[in-house]
């Protein structure tokens, strides 16, 4: 690939940059369900991604071809963003980036056969199987996938990745008089196949089995408004539905973020600091460069209650005359980079979690959750409880289980009136769908949000 | 080479080398797209996209054992060298008799499916269209902080072959238009809304219609709707839900009738065949053969011939969907992977005139988040919409939660309107359930 050439077709009309995003990945999965492993896939998947960007607008073509005229033909179509009659920026001399290896792979997944991957799925199994006489149904999915990405822009800049992705992720069916109840459990890391091993497969048996059993106990709570203790971990999902998002530049820079005027501003009580970072060495959200050559960093985004950063790619960067913050990601090279998060925690608090319950009269204590959701601009954001307890005179009391929380992004940040001292990221495979999917992580201390409104019965 | 010739050559090439290489059995799909896509922002154009793209998928069914690889590449060598590894792969797992081909018996043996409209729409054109749409409001309110128009269109074709002679073919285009408009709120809240259509031909968003499109006007009045929401007391209302977002509901019991929902047991509605699932104002048609809309089509993934399906009648649950594999394992007829165009047929009116009728109630507009436990039924969405007082829609409500559990919904459905929009292959109209659990102050 001609890489000074293609840049240079993609400027011709006149555009600002450009780059180049080249991409080879192998997928691996493999199956057990009813006690066997018996299904297996294998995918490849590569191409190129070729960006133009005139000021904030974007032109982007990708081709899977590596016909030097498909790849030609790619670089003038993005280039159609700009409607100038020739180039006014020449791509600069390529220099190759030094980054770290935030995920150095010790056995490569593409010489770990299925038959060295099988005996842990089939582990998981019995051990489910054999903790609790109630499971009807195993199903668990082990896949690894390893992408190779090579980067170009027109400011010069060159990097090489290899990413490695692993994750496993089981279900559990229990049944007791009649009635089913399941729940799942899953680990992922960004690491090669030194990710199986014996203790990661007893911690989601564990996992697996005290969830599922734990929900024949649990009911769904009276609905409402109250206080609720969200417990380390996890429960950093509500950081990224309730505020990481409108952080996210390209809302703020288009104003649609209920976050665009506070740069700089109080938007939480003193002593509350929330990061992105891409520095988490195997974390499933890090990384050692993003994916427009920009490297990996831990972003401040709220330092001690002030808003100090939003998320930015290149295009956002520039619009704020900032440095990106290697937040640009994408899905692969289809997509365009967009800002993403990483991995989306805040930091230690000073209370203890015991503390932070003990000053709840009447709530709810919550700590697994499946999946929420945002609306940026108004502000409102939910997260599905898969499990948690009543909190009745500083005491958790009875098991509640599927219920959705909703609250208000800013109203939320300013209700927390306890941050824990136990920070604790959560290892399962989140994955954000924000127009693209990308594998991001959470955490968090256990925290108390004065009042949120819990959904269930009357 | 032409798309169609790419597929078949492709196709055949795949199946030729897999059972040369020992597969037994083997199903193959090629998929050719060909996408456009552009955006404006305010009055510029922000984005525009373009690519086409191949993917190669391939099914073994070898010694009794079942496994698939899959593949971007075109190239002759790299397809064989993954097929290589992939047949490797497979002979190292447990056998598993339920992994069938179709039977020759159900699977599809007629003329290439096509709803493709034959002609090119220039860009010019499509960017036309995106500004005259966000003209419509730009200027015009005050309050408004941007409009975004998008347009998407594709075209692709479908090969479908197995080593028994399975061998079917399909081609659609498929374009959409968005619009969306964000506004200044009480605060600094920033609502906004959307509106959409598509359709199979490009008439469908107003491509060579020569009128303007009005969708940045219609999702703006939403937008200005929406502002100044606030939660309501905690209580048991009537909910009437828009048609665009009815089908959310629908999403858990069409999960719960699917085959691997049910062969893991991990279904509210496993057992419960025959039986009634829902109030009699309930009937659920699958309906794949509306040429025009999507969700049509001949065969699916499997290679299965798809037929009309009455899923639900007045209440009562009448069919299961189940690939060959899940059918095999639990020992019934296949009938369809998946539901293709669904319907329900015999309500009268629209979301409006249904919450004319309501006395005290609120009007589901969104869903914000939320869930179903798939194996008990229970769930709890987020919502937003307007509060409905005596027949009249009086204020926006938000963070407030709609919970209960599945079966005991269904039962509370009250009517159904006859407003489904066309552009879904999920064609539910605005429903109104009776009773319904919010929690909000």
């Amino acid at each position: 690939m001609n890489h000074k050439k293609l840049l240079e077709l993609a400027l011709r009309k006149g555009g600002d940059f450009a780059d180049l995003y080249l991409e080879q990945s192998l997928f691996h999965e493999i199956i057990l369900r009813d006690g066997t492993v018996n299904a297996a896939g294998t995918n490849t998947d590569g191409g190129l991604g070729i960006r133009v960007v005139k000021g904030q607008n974007t032109g982007y073509a990708y081709t899977e071809s590596s016909l030097a005229s498909d790849l030609e033909k790619a670089a003038k179509t993005a280039s159609y963003i700009a409607s100038g009659k020739v180039a006014s920026i020449v791509p600069a001399a390529i220099t190759t980036l030094n980054l770290p290896d935030r995920y150095p792979i010790l056995t490569p997944w593409d010489s770990f056969s299925p038959q060295k991957k099988m005996p842990y799925l089939y582990e998981l199994n019995d051990l489910i199987f054999g903790a609790d006489k109630r499971v009807k149904k195993v199903t668990a999915r082990l896949a690894d996938s390893t992408s190779r990405i090579e980067y170009f822009n027109s400011l010069g800049i060159h990097c090489t990745d290899t990413r490695p992705l692993a994750s496993l992720t089981v279900s559990c069916i229990m049944e007791e008089n009649g009635r089913r109840e399941t729940a799942s459990a899953s680990r992922s890391f960004k690491m090669g196949a030194e990710f199986l091993n014996t203790d990661i497969i007893r911690e989601l048996a564990r996992e697996a089995v005290s969830r599922t059993a734990f929900l024949f106990l649990a009911g769904q709570p009276q609905g409402g408004e109250m206080p609720v203790v969200m417990s380390a971990g996890s429960s950093g999902i509500l950081l990224h539905e309730a505020i990481g998002h409108a952080f996210e530049a390209d809302f703020v820079r288009k104003n649609t973020s209920i976050f665009s005027d506070k740069m700089g501003k109080r938007i939480c009580r003193q002593g509350i600091s929330v990061v992105d970072d891409g520095t988490i060495p195997g974390n499933r959200g890090a990384l050692n460069v993003d994916d427009e050559g920009v490297p990996a960093q831990k972003t401040y985004m709220v330092t001690d209650g002030i808003l100090t950063s939003f998320l930015h790619d290149r295009i956002s960067a520039r619009y704020f005359n900032v440095s990106p913050t290697g937040n640009g990601r994408r899905e692969s090279f289809r997509h365009m980079p967009l800002p993403r998060m990483r991995a989306t925690y805040m930091e230690n608090g000073t209370d203890s979690t015991e503390s932070l319950i003990a000053s709840v009269k009447k709530g709810l204590y919550v700590d697994t959750f499946s999946n929420g959701q945002v609306q940026i601009g108004a502000g409102d954001f939910t997260f599905y409880v898969k499990s948690g307890f009543l909190i009745e005179n500083g005491k958790l009391t009875q098991p509640v289980k599927d219920t959705n929380i909703i609250g208000n992004g800013p109203g939320a940040l300013g209700m927390i009136t306890g941050v824990g001292n136990d920070c604790l990221i959560d290892n399962g495979t989140w994955t954000c769908g924000k127009e693209q999917s990308c594998e991001v992580s959470c955490g968090m201390p256990s925290v108390l949000i004065s009042s949120l409104t819990v959904g269930g019965r009357l | 080479m032409n798309g169609k010739k790419w597929l078949e050559q492709t196709c055949r090439y795949a199946l030729e080398s897999s059972l040369r290489k020992g597969a037994g059995q083997v199903r193959v799909t090629a998929v050719r797209d060909v996408s456009n896509g552009l955006t404006v922002l305010n009055d510029s154009l922000e984005k525009i996209q373009s690519a086409v793209e191949s993917s190669l998928m391939i099914g073994f069914f070898t010694e009794g054992r079942y496994g698939s690889c899959s593949t971007n590449s075109t190239d002759p060598a790299q397809i064989d060298k993954l097929i290589d590894q992939a047949l490797a792969s497979v002979r190292l797992l447990a056998t598993d008799p339920c992994r069938t081909l179709v039977p020759a018996s159900i699977r599809y043996n007629g003329p290439p499916s096509q709803m493709a409209h034959k002609g090119e729409i220039s860009t010019g054109e499509k960017k036309s269209l995106l500004f005259e749409c966000a003209a419509g409001v730009l200027g015009k309110e005050l309050s408004l902080i941007s409009v975004t128009a998008d347009y998407s269109d594709y075209r692709r074709r479908v090969q479908l072959m197995d080593s028994t002679g399975l061998d079917c073919t399909s081609e659609e285009t498929w374009y959409s238009l968005s619009a969306e408009c964000a506004v200044k709120g009480e605060g600094d809240t920033r609502p906004s809304d959307w509106e959409y259509s598509a359709g199979f031909l490009p008439s469908a968003v107003g491509l060579g219609s020569g009128i303007p499109s009005d969708y940045a006007l219609r999702a703006l009045h939403r937008a200005l709707a929406k502002r100044n929401p606030g939660k309501i007391r905690s209580g048991r209302y009537h909910a009437v839900v828009e048609n665009r977002v009815a089908s959310t509901l629908l999403g858990p019991v069409i999960q719960a009738v699917s085959g691997s929902s049910l062969q893991q047991q991990n279904s509210f509605l496993l057992g419960k065949l025959e039986q009634t699932v829902a109030s009699p104002v309930l009937t659920l048609i699958d309906d794949p053969h509306r040429k025009g809309y999507p969700g049509y089509r001949l065969f699916d993934p499997e290679g299965m011939a798809t037929l009309r399906r009455t899923v639900i009648e007045q209440g009562k649950l009448n069919t299961y969907f189940l690939n060959t594999y899940y059918a095999n394992k639990l020992k019934m007829q296949p009938t369809i992977s998946s539901p293709s165009l669904l319907t329900m047929p015999g309500g009268k009116g629209n979301a409006l005139s249904l919450a004319g009728s309501v006395k005290n109630g609120i009007f589901v507009t969104g869903f914000n988040g939320g869930n179903c436990n798939t194996a008990t039924g229970d769930f709890s969405y987020g919502i937003e919409g307007f509060r409905v007082e005596n027949g009249q829609i009086t204020k926006p409500v938000n963070e407030m939660v709609m919970t209960g559990n599945m079966l005991d919904l269904w039962k509370k459905l009250v009517t159904t309107g006859d407003d489904a929009l066309k552009t879904t292959a999920w064609q539910i109209p605005s429903l109104l359930f009776d009773n319904i659990e919010f929690a909000g102050l």
